[in-house]
């Protein structure tokens, strides 16, 4: 019998090719993912490993909850003077971004890109994991250096003069003293590498007298546990912490980590709905195949064979395909981890070089998927196949019309009403984790999937007649005839359609959740904001508080002030004390800024006092109301009581509790505005704001200035962005689907060979036939478009009525006029797709054709 | 270019529908040379029913297929009417067959997702043109599917098929009919009707058909009756009957086995 499995194979390959290419494609995205994430991690491990080479322990500040206070800049000297400690220097580093060299043209490093770092230079190579190549290191003011890669990608000059952006604003006048190398081999993945001196950084991030960390270097044979011990005892308390190389290399590379799985994950998700749509195809191909091998099956039956050792083989068949595919499919996956990385790149977020590693795990899974994929969509076609008796041989094999259309329809409508119930409870419920929300959610759409399938058949013939219909007056009797044959196999057209539904649904879901989230953002900016400008940074490192004070000084506006987020431990006289972000803001412009709807209470004309203003919700947590009173405990061990002055309803911009400016100032705490908002005066324009906004700008250029209506359409275009990625990533599954088409058509044109040599040999044109071979694929498409943005409406109506109602849900959209665009393409693409099963039913030849 | 032209199967000029001119057609080459045509040359005559008969291997079902423009000639050049077929492109050869020729196979005639009435009208609507409804209707009820117009092929009996491909053949009022073992799928009985049908086609509505059979029964319903052996022709006969026939056949099969 095996012999008859790799024989049948052989004579079938044109056919299972294409069966393979959707397998191939569905474990090279899973490669794909695995090496990806594999190289970047092992990218990053090395890169931690470099960063703290050298380095035997680090002093640092530690915190149970907000900011770490940082070091006391004393300190250096003090570890400097214990017996074992070879040296210890210095450190501090400025957020991500904050500063920005202006090339000499006066335009800025992209912060799309790999990030911009500086740091101040420890003045010791080894402790600092720099060298200085060219030049000299940093010692005075405005001086700095750049990794020698970063400038001369972005043209830095070393002797020139550059102006930097800095957290205080623009600081003109450094001169570039020196280029650096990172470790051995300047692996900066891409970022740009900067250096100042020690005081000079502390002048530009503001935090003279402090420092971040303290590396130290032990003499050689020194006891590392008992220097540990005596740096312990000399920094006492529960703020600092001095931890020894391996921890460090560890805790970089895991936060590296976190971020390389989520991307890893994200992917495998794409790829996994891939390879799920194979399994239609798959599915597809066999029993087409299989179908057309019923004579040829009843005589082996006839001849002696019993029908287990038919559906042995047939499942052998599958298994080698699997085999086949998965092996492609793996070395695909090596080629498709660069494609990937290209995709990212062209959406804006460029992922460093990172080596090829294709771990023993990689091969073993993506074996296992391709394999079980490829055998599961197999079974029931061999099931069916085993069933045939040998009398069948004898008769004609004709279309495989399914004869238990109505059992299919039943388990289909009970898969659909366990899924759509399995996805209620995942929306709706209450299922804890993430990760069990997500389980319950796939489990939800696979049953959907599957049981829309079933069911779809049962409709196939009538919403294919009048989705066909535009077709058959277009196309006259070729159009007629796509039309007929799309709905002569129901089954057939519906499992085919299926694998497109499942890509098209998810991209529809995309589409109705981002269009809702963008719809309510609207109302709820409308509603809970009159504030005329938002000031953020690109970032989310902070802004200096000089901003929202040039903005006062510009006398433009009636009220400014900047949102500091910290967090406290918060107590009342009914609870234990609670972790919670706090903000900060000029309490006096609350009103005018913000409609936070008050509904006890209300903001106090003098703000000077310790008050806080409280949301319903929160205020129901720690059992308080106006006149009551809240404890604050900050990182910084500040303690104060605050007074419950007023309890609001809109979360839309707090829902934390309110604090004055004044109360984070004594606590010591929150030196940086997350962001800052802008009314303008009674009377004033934004026309008439603009020069001085614009002379603001100028001055923190790293800072986006953005009207009300601006700050939506930023956020509208994050959106936007997400879906590119997400369609992105769901092209691929489409893609499969469409090749299903194609391979579908490919088999049926083979089927209806004699059919199509009649139709040419009374007259049909060789134009005509690839016409009708095309729009067949067109009406399979569209029927699957259709099921897909059905099911894509209810999955997003679902999602968005699931999402709370007064934080970001509210109102459902339904983009149709994108929803409809993907659908046409989709259908325009399987036109493209059906290309070769026309030309190749245009070709036939007639007397071959007639004689089949 | 003529085979544009809607048919004009009553011009006079010319008695014949169609002609082989010296006619070959070869397989293969050198050692494994086939000739199934040997230069044959051959006229059929407007409103006559001509049935080609011979052994299999003869060359008949390939004579057809050329005369019909379904198969190249490799010498010599095939008429329909004026036209001479080697002249044509492929997509002018199906235009003729669409638009100037009908055909009639053994079985396998119709598309099965078209009902009988869109079969029989095939022809014209891939063309885009309105059928004469009239001679439509009358073909239909001549061949008795009056009250079948509506039914799937899978729903209509062997005998029936094969009516509703007469009908398709004849609803264009082609210039010529090529019929290829028409009944050879059919009983006796049924064979008999389409036969019967088909004469009268060709006495009642002036048709020309050629035919391709091996039943010397059926060949008796035509007008002449032409033998081909070996690619060639090597007989022929007028008013045949089935005795006729036999009787040539028989003697055909004694001057090979004398040869």
């Amino acid at each position: 019998m095996f012999r008859l499995t790799l024989r049948n194979l052989a004579a079938n390959k044109a056919r299972f090719a294409m069966t393979t290419f959707a397998v191939v494609l569905g474990v090279g995205f899973v490669v794909a993912s695995f090496v990806l994430s594999d190289g970047l991690r092992s990218t990053f491990n090395d890169l931690s490993e470099e960063i703290t080479d050298g380095t035997d322990l680090v002093v640092r500040p530690v915190s149970t909850f907000g900011e770490p206070i940082p070091l006391d800049e004393g300190l250096v000297a003090e570890v400097n003077a214990i017996d074992g400690v070879d040296l210890a220097v210095a450190f501090t580093d400025a957020p991500d971004n904050s500063v920005q060299p202006i090339k000499s043209d006066g335009s800025t490093i992209s912060v799309q890109g790999p990030p911009q770092l500086t740091f101040s230079w420890t003045g010791d190579e080894e402790l600092g994991s720099f060298t200085v190549v060219d030049g000299e290191a940093p010692d005075e003011q405005r001086e700095f250096t750049m990794d020698f890669d970063a400038a001369e990608k972005h043209d830095f000059v070393l002797g020139e003069t550059y102006d930097l952006v800095t957290p205080i604003g623009i600081e003109e006048d450094f001169t570039l003293v020196g280029t650096t190398r990172f470790g051995e081999d300047n692996t900066t993945v891409g970022a740009t590498l900067m250096h100042v001196s020690l005081d000079e950084a502390q002048r530009l991030w503001g935090t003279d007298g402090t420092v971040d960390a303290i590396s130290i270097r032990l003499d050689n044979g020194a006891d590392t546990a008992a220097v540990t011990g005596v740096i312990g005892e000399l920094i006492g308390g529960s703020n600092v912490e001095v931890v020894d190389n391996a921890t460090i290399t560890e805790e970089e590379a895991a936060e590296y980590n976190d971020g390389i799985t989520i991307i890893g994950n994200v992917l495998l998700g794409f790829a996994i709905v891939s390879l799920f749509v194979s399994i239609f195809i798959i599915y597809n191909t066999f029993a087409i195949v299989l179908g057309q091998r019923i004579r040829e099956i009843g005589l082996l039956r006839a001849i002696g064979a019993n029908s287990t050792q038919i559906r042995r083989s047939i499942i052998a068949e599958a298994m080698l395909v699997g085999v086949v595919a998965s092996a492609i499919g793996i070395a695909a996956g090596i080629g498709l981890a660069e494609g990937l990385k290209a995709l990212f790149g062209l959406l804006g977020a460029d992922l460093p070089a990172s080596p090829t590693i294709l771990a023993a795990r990689t091969v073993i899974i993506a074996s296992i998927l391709g394999i079980a994929v490829t055998v599961i969509s197999a079974i029931a076609p061999a099931r069916t196949a085993a069933a045939i008796t040998p009398i069948q041989a004898l008769r004609d094999g004709g279309d495989e019309t399914g004869n238990n259309t109505g059992r299919r329809l039943g388990v289909g409508v009970t898969g659909l009403l366990a899924g759509l119930g399995l996805g209620a409870y995942g929306l709706f419920g209450s299922v804890g984790s993430t990760l069990g929300v997500i389980s319950v959610l796939g489990l939800a759409a696979v049953c959907i999937f599957l049981g829309v399938t079933l069911a779809a058949p049962t409709i196939a013939d009538p919403v294919t007649r009048v989705i066909s219909w535009p077709i058959r007056k277009m196309f006259g009797r070729a159009g007629v005839l796509a039309s007929e044959n799309a709905a002569r196999n129901p089954r057939r057209t519906a499992t085919t359609g299926a694998a497109l539904m499942i890509g098209l649904s998810l991209v529809t879901t995309g589409y109705v959740v981002g269009e809702s989230l963008k719809a309510s953002l609207g109302d709820l900016i409308e509603e809970s904001v009159s504030a005329d400008y938002v000031i953020t940074d690109q970032n989310d490192f902070g802004l200096t508080q000089a901003i929202a004070d040039d903005l006062t000084a510009t006398g433009t506006f009636e009220a400014v002030s900047g949102m500091r987020y910290e967090e406290a431990s918060l107590q009342s006289a009914t609870t234990d004390g609670q972790i919670m972000d706090l903000t900060a803001m000029d309490v006096g412009a609350l009103e005018s800024l913000f409609n936070v709807d008050i509904t006890q209470g209300s903001v106090p004309a003098d703000s000077s006092s310790d008050v806080v203003l409280v949301h319903s919700d929160i205020a129901a947590d720690l059992g308080v109301g106006v006149g009551d009173t809240i404890t604050a405990e900050f990182a910084t061990g500040y303690s104060t009581d605050l007074n419950v002055v007023a309890v609001y309803e809109d979360q839309t911009i707090f829902d934390v509790p309110i604090v004055p400016d004044h109360v984070f100032d004594e606590a010591g705490v929150g030196l940086l505005d997350d962001w800052v908002a802008a009314v303008l005066a009674d009377g004033v324009t934004l026309e008439d704001a603009a020069p001085s906004i614009a002379r603001v700008q100028a001055q923190y250029p790293q800072v986006s200035i953005q009207t009300s209506s601006e700050f939506q359409q930023s956020f509208e275009e994050v959106i936007d962005q997400m879906l590119v990625v997400i369609n992105a990533l769901l092209a691929l599954a489409v893609i499969i689907a469409l090749i299903g088409i194609a391979n579908t058509l490919a088999l049926s044109v083979h089927e209806r060979t004699r059919e199509i040599g009649l139709l040419r040999a009374v007259g049909m044109t060789r134009r005509q036939t690839r016409r009708m071979v095309r729009w067949e694929a067109a009406i399979v498409a569209m029927f699957g478009a259709v099921l897909g943005v059905a099911v894509g409406l209810v999955f997003g109506w679902g999602v968005v009525s699931a999402l709370p109602e007064d934080d970001i849900g509210g109102s459902v959209a339904f983009p149709m006029v994108s929803i409809l665009r993907v659908a046409l393409i989709a259908t325009a693409a399987t036109l493209l797709a059906a290309w070769l099963p026309a030309r190749r039913a245009g070709k036939l030849n007639v007397l071959d054709a007639i004689s089949h | 270019m003529t085979v544009l032209d809607p048919p004009i199967p009553t011009l006079p000029i010319q008695h014949e529908a169609a002609a082989a001119v010296g006619v070959s057609k070869i397989y293969g080459s050198g050692q494994t040379e086939v000739r199934a045509l040997d230069d044959v040359d051959v006229s059929f005559e407007r409103g006559q029913f001509t049935a080609i008969m011979g052994p299999s291997g003869s060359g008949k079902s390939t004579l057809m297929h050329c005369l019909a423009g379904l198969d190249e000639v490799t010498r010599g050049s095939i008429l329909i009417g004026n036209t001479d077929l080697s002249s044509l492109s492929e997509r002018n050869l199906t235009l003729l067959r669409r638009d100037r020729v009908g055909f009639i196979f053994q079985a396998f005639n119709l598309v099965p997702t078209l009902s009988a009435l869109e079969n029989i009208t095939l022809p014209m609507d891939l063309a885009g043109v309105t059928p004469d409804q009239a001679w439509v209707d009358q073909v239909i009820s001549t061949v008795g599917l009056a009250d079948r117009t509506s039914h799937r092929p899978n729903e209509l009996s062997g005998g029936q098929q094969q009516r509703v491909a007469v009908s398709r053949a004849l609803a264009s009022r082609p210039e010529i009919v090529f019929a290829d073992e028409p009944t050879g799928n059919l009983d006796s009985n049924t064979g008999a009707e389409i036969l019967d049908f088909m004469r009268r086609a060709v006495r009642e509505m002036g048709q020309t058909i050629v035919m391709v059979t091996h039943d010397p029964n059926a060949a008796s319903y035509a007008d002449r009756v032409i033998f081909l052996a070996d690619g060639k022709i090597v007989s022929e006969l007028h008013e045949p009957t089935p005795d006729t026939v036999l009787d040539r056949m028989k003697s055909l099969d004694d001057l090979k086995g004398a040869a």
